[in-house]
């Protein structure tokens, strides 16, 4: 399949899932994985702005808790931040370089040990306000060329709507609370990767891919099904655990 | 504004109510927490006020509380803001009995934050509008900060023990950023039976407590180096446990 059907294909995907009530979270972990696909980098994550102008990560393209960290250090450094105060595009960052070192100097080393080489940083968009960044990831130097860098431009764009359109019971101040929002539920889900890691005795990211599935399975979503979890209206005994699952010790 | 976020820090003896109310320019302040819970209750307690600037504030915070419908415990209930600065425009049916008895007391609008993080919920940072119209934007983007700052100073206020005083902003830049965090605070909210909220004090009170950051504290925690299901002791590390 060529680039330009694949494209075509997510734009579908992506219209399709705003038309019934979606979940914020699940829509953006998608979009973050067709990063990936379509520009043929090795991760991406999406980071939103917090009331007091933070970078937050909400999601990536893998769950494995080491990005989600790395992505975590660019609430107050990194390309990134750059990107969301300017309100332009950082692109072609090479992570070899000293001024990248320099620059970021949390960032960039904690970037190279997971092997990436490149980065990139694209503006989530709102009219003329900035919300919060797209950032790709490559382990392999290979430039992004204009059309590559207008293609990012557009999943970010997808990826401020999904999240400005996200419905809510009123309609007043709906961007602002939908962006607490989506960040609320970024961090609930957490913290149920936490509560069935600890139940199964897996590790969180294990916890996560069976929880996921399960709610993908059950049409559940996530945030809802988090929510279920952590209020205990759910008995997470029903949840099939990760295959090495093993009960944690027990102390008397 | 900053005068406002001054009053938050432990011992500044202002009133954060009324210095909130100041700084947004809105008729009424009011913080409400919600009691700390025994294990396995979640989400059904009423919060109580702990600041509030005028009495109107408590008078309304009561109100909606005592009859159980407003922006207030919609905002407790799904854990997002409710915004409503001019009542004129809710439905009626929305919240019945509340809003003609709100009326009455002369509040002309109300916006309330959930304080808290995921599903820690610890509060409720409520805002009295009136006459003059609703919040622009930078009177909600203040609010906004305040009340991520009202929600780091009520973790505090649950830590046993009192933090030195410092001289930065009142929320401590202390990593709750971090997903391991909110992993370590599921993992120990399991291992204690405990609630979400108490897991989370629990996990900075050691952290501060041993003078580490609660980043490095909870990737323990998340990596199996450290557990707080113990025998009264304290956190501890597992038998046969390495790094």
């Amino acid at each position: 399949m060529t680039r330009e059907q694949r494209l075509a294909e997510v734009f579908v995907e992506i219209a399709d899932s705003l038309i019934d009530d979606f979940d914020v979270l699940d829509l953006l972990q998608r979009l973050s994985a067709r990063c990936v696909e379509l520009l043929e980098v090795s991760a991406a994550g999406i980071l939103l702005a917090d009331p007091r102008g933070e970078l937050q990560v909400i999601a990536a393209s893998d769950e494995h808790t080491r990005l989600l960290e790395l992505l975590a250090r660019q609430h107050d450094q990194g390309p990134c931040v750059e990107c969301f105060r300017t309100g332009s595009a950082r692109t072609n960052i090479d992570l070899g370089r000293p001024e990248a070192a320099a620059a970021w100097p949390r960032f960039t080393p904690k970037a190279r040990e997971l092997g990436f080489v490149a980065t990139h940083a694209i503006p989530l968009r709102l009219r003329d306000r900035v919300v919060g960044a797209l950032n790709l990831f490559q382990t392999s130097v290979h430039r992004l060329d204009d059309d590559e860098i207008a293609l990012a431009q557009a999943l970010a764009d997808v990826a401020t709507i999904t999240i400005l359109q996200q419905r809510t019971l009123e309609k007043s101040y709906v961007e602002n609370t939908q962006l607490n929002s989506a960040l609320t539920s970024r961090i609930l889900v957490e913290q149920v990767k936490g509560v069935l890691a600890e139940r199964w005795g897996t590790s969180v990211d294990e916890a996560f891919a069976a929880f996921r599935a399960y709610a993908r399975a059950h049409h559940l979503r996530l945030t809802d099904f988090a929510r279920q979890i952590v209020d205990g209206t759910v008995d997470t005994s029903t949840i099939p655990a990760p295959e090495n699952a093993q009960p944690p010790e027990i102390y008397e | 504004m900053a005068e406002a976020l001054r009053s938050l820090r432990p011992g500044s003896g202002a009133d954060p109510a009324e210095t909130g109310a100041r700084a947004l320019g809105v008729a009424g302040v009011a913080v409400s927490v919600f009691p700390m819970p025994s294990a396995d209750t979640n989400g059904t307690r009423a919060p109580e006020p702990l600041w509030w600037y005028p009495e109107l504030s408590l008078r309304f915070e009561e109100l909606q509380f005592t009859l159980g419908e407003g922006p207030g415990p919609d905002a407790a209930r799904v854990g997002i803001a409710v915004l409503e600065p001019d009542l004129d425009r809710v439905r009626p049916d929305r919240w019945p009995v509340l809003l003609p008895a709100v009326r009455q007391l002369g509040v002309d609008g109300v916006c309330c934050f959930p304080l808290g993080l995921g599903a820690v919920r610890l509060g409720m940072f409520t805002l009295l509008c009136d006459g003059r119209g609703g919040l622009d934007g930078r009177q909600l983007a203040d609010a906004n900060t305040l009340a991520a700052a009202l929600t780091v100073t009520l973790l505090d206020g649950r830590r046993p023990a009192d933090r030195k005083d410092d001289d930065g902003l009142p929320w401590p830049a202390d990593g709750l950023h971090r997903a391991v965090v909110h992993q370590a605070t599921g993992m120990i909210s399991v291992q204690l039976a405990i609630p979400l909220t108490e897991a989370l004090v629990r996990l900075r009170a050691f952290a501060y407590g041993s003078e580490r950051l609660i980043g490095d504290v909870a990737e323990d925690v998340v990596a199996r180096r450290l557990r707080f299901d113990d025998d009264g002791s304290g956190p501890r590390v597992p038998v046969g446990g390495e790094g």
